[in-house]
């Protein structure tokens, strides 16, 4: 079986909410070939895809959720392969991530982490209702390049202004660069700058990007 | 003829005097009178009088009772927060573990003052308009409800992957549901509208759906009244023929990129289809833009007797220049079919 029907499989199962199902054809084309083809030739390539289709509107939440769930399940499993963590490939950086302060809409965040993992980011997810000076020590504490926040509302998006504070503070700025998103900035895109945020994407899938462009952007 | 034969007259295909219309201005009343929306959605008066504000600048003919669904979870014990010039929003759902399930309660109908503000205004709303304006009251379904008491994230896992704990969620809102909607009707709205913000084929998969719909059969059901589907914001076509065959429903109000001829197709002649005109872009729209717009969906339907205009999606903004309103709702008086 190639990689295109595995793909197809995978697909199948994710879609009926087989999950176990999903993770044991995996686990079992891992022993028949590596865990490094299967994850890189056939996982990653398949929820690409399908964040594209989720963006397009001709996929559901739901989809991006099992699909979410069975790369993560999938990834411990592999995690615990030598050959997998020798060819893992390399790390583009180092995001820390979570909702912001008062904010407890974990959906998009969960959605930025799965793609930006897929994409070669070492992603280190806080959580929910994560105070400013958290993101900071966090941060700090694993060396991130990039701390990104999500932000449902207006009102919690707000408490986006005290992590710039803070970096400012500590004269990080422009070493740690300050990503934002959630269905506000959509709403209103200037408000990206007014919280102190380096930038911005519209979309989950398109997360990835922006932190290649703000690694690339020199001091902000 | 009045607003309320204009739509009791649509639903049966029949001749109106001019094309009937509604719009989502649940918000815009604090706009009219100038009321702080923390106060605007918490007490009946206040609302009521945005209402008549609305009547009196808009005179739409379907009226509809309070659109704020973050606060029917309120009446679960859901914590709201309460933005300047929005409706309010949910903060932080009540359910965090599926263990509560089991041991919730149904809020206080007599005492809940979530509870108390919808039921108030609505019932102001129908003493003074319901014998010359339809009345549709807001009410989300036994399968949606559940995304506001504990997040979407932990709804949709809990539907994959707890099936028994999604079953008796939705139980217990079937009947929260029922009790709701048939209150609604006794105190005077025309029909109920039935917000699917979580039950589309953007949120949900199709099995998903599928498995969810006995619960609506049996809900719908029980309600003594029509019922309007509404598109909460989402797109619906995948979905609209079973939506179509639910007991009680009578209309669908469909979202702006959709198309009346493609929903048409599916659900045949004789459905009252309502949209759709994007409400919250309303504010972004220059006035000429939005009667360009107006004119292309009423031209659109224009041979359709089973047609309302209406905003789809949620509420028109706090701040949409009156003016851009007022022009719409004229080219939409105007317009001869």
């Amino acid at each position: 079986m190639d990689n295109t029907e595995k793909q197809k499989i995978l697909a199948e199962f994710i879609s009926e909410g087989e999950k176990e199902q999903a993770i044991a054809s995996l686990t079992t084309w891992s022993i028949e070939t590596s865990f490094k083809e299967v994850i890189f030739e056939v996982l990653e390539p398949l929820l690409i895809t399908w964040g594209k289709l989720w963006m397009q509107g001709k996929l559901s939440l739901a989809h991006g959720y099992i699909s979410g769930k069975v790369a993560e399940e999938f990834y411990v499993i592999a995690s615990g392969n030598e050959e997998f963590n020798i060819a893992t490939k390399e790390n583009k950086g180092t995001i820390v991530l979570g909702n912001i302060e008062d904010d407890f809409h974990p959906l998009g965040r969960r959605l930025v982490k799965i793609f930006s993992q897929a994409m070669g980011w070492n992603m280190i997810d806080l959580g929910n209702d994560i105070p400013a000076e958290v993101f900071v020590e966090k941060a700090i504490e694993n060396k991130a390049d990039i701390i990104a926040i999500s932000a449902m509302m207006f009102t919690t998006a707000k408490n986006i202004i005290k992590v710039r504070k803070e970096l400012d503070t500590l004269k990080l700025s422009g070493q740690i660069k300050l990503a934002v998103g959630g269905a506000v900035f959509k709403l209103r895109p200037e408000l990206v700058t007014e919280i102190g945020g380096d930038g911005t994407a519209d979309t989950a899938i398109e997360a990835p990007q922006l932190f290649e462009r703000l690694l690339k952007t020199e001091d902000l | 003829m009045n607003g309320l034969e204009r739509v009791i007259a649509t639903l049966a295909g029949k001749d109106t005097d001019c094309q009937p219309f509604t719009m989502l201005l649940s918000l815009y009343g604090a706009c009219l009178t100038k009321s702080n929306t923390n106060d605007y959605y918490r007490d009946p008066n206040l609302w009521f009088l945005g209402q008549k504000a609305v009547v009196q600048t808009f005179d739409p003919d379907i009226l509809i009772a309070p659109f704020s669904i973050p606060t029917e979870a309120e009446a679960f014990g859901s914590e709201l927060i309460y933005l300047k010039n929005y409706p309010p929003n949910i903060k932080k759902p009540v359910i965090t573990d599926l263990s509560q399930i089991d041991g919730m309660q149904m809020p206080d109908y007599h005492k809940s003052p979530s509870i108390n503000f919808f039921l108030q205004s609505t019932s102001l709303l129908a003493d003074s308009f319901s014998k010359t304006k339809a009345i549709g009251a807001p009410l989300l379904s036994p399968c949606d409800i559940p995304a506001l008491l504990m997040g979407i994230e932990m709804w949709i896992d809990t539907l994959l992957f707890h099936k028994q704990e999604a079953a008796l969620l939705i139980e217990k809102m079937k009947h929260h549901f029922i009790r709701m909607g048939n209150e609604f009707l006794a105190r005077g709205a025309t029909f109920l509208i039935v917000p699917v913000n979580f039950t589309n084929p953007m949120i949900i998969t199709e099995k998903i759906f599928n498995q969810l719909l006995p619960s609506l059969e049996k809900a719908f059901s029980q309600i003594k009244g029509p019922i309007v589907i509404h598109n909460g914001g989402c797109k619906i076509m995948p979905f609209i023929d079973r939506f179509a065959k639910l007991p009680n429903v009578v209309a669908m109000v469909l979202e702006p990129r959709e198309s009346f001829e493609e929903a048409r197709k599916i659900i045949g002649e004789k459905m009252l289809l309502m949209g759709n005109f994007d409400g919250p872009n309303f504010v972004n729209l220059s006035k000429e833009k939005a009667i360009e717009i107006s004119l292309k969906i009423l031209n659109d339907r224009k041979d359709d007797k089973h047609f309302i205009f209406a905003t789809s999606n949620a509420d028109i903004p706090y701040d949409t220049p009156i003016e851009t309103i007022k022009a719409v709702v004229e080219s939409i008086r105007n317009f001869k079919k």
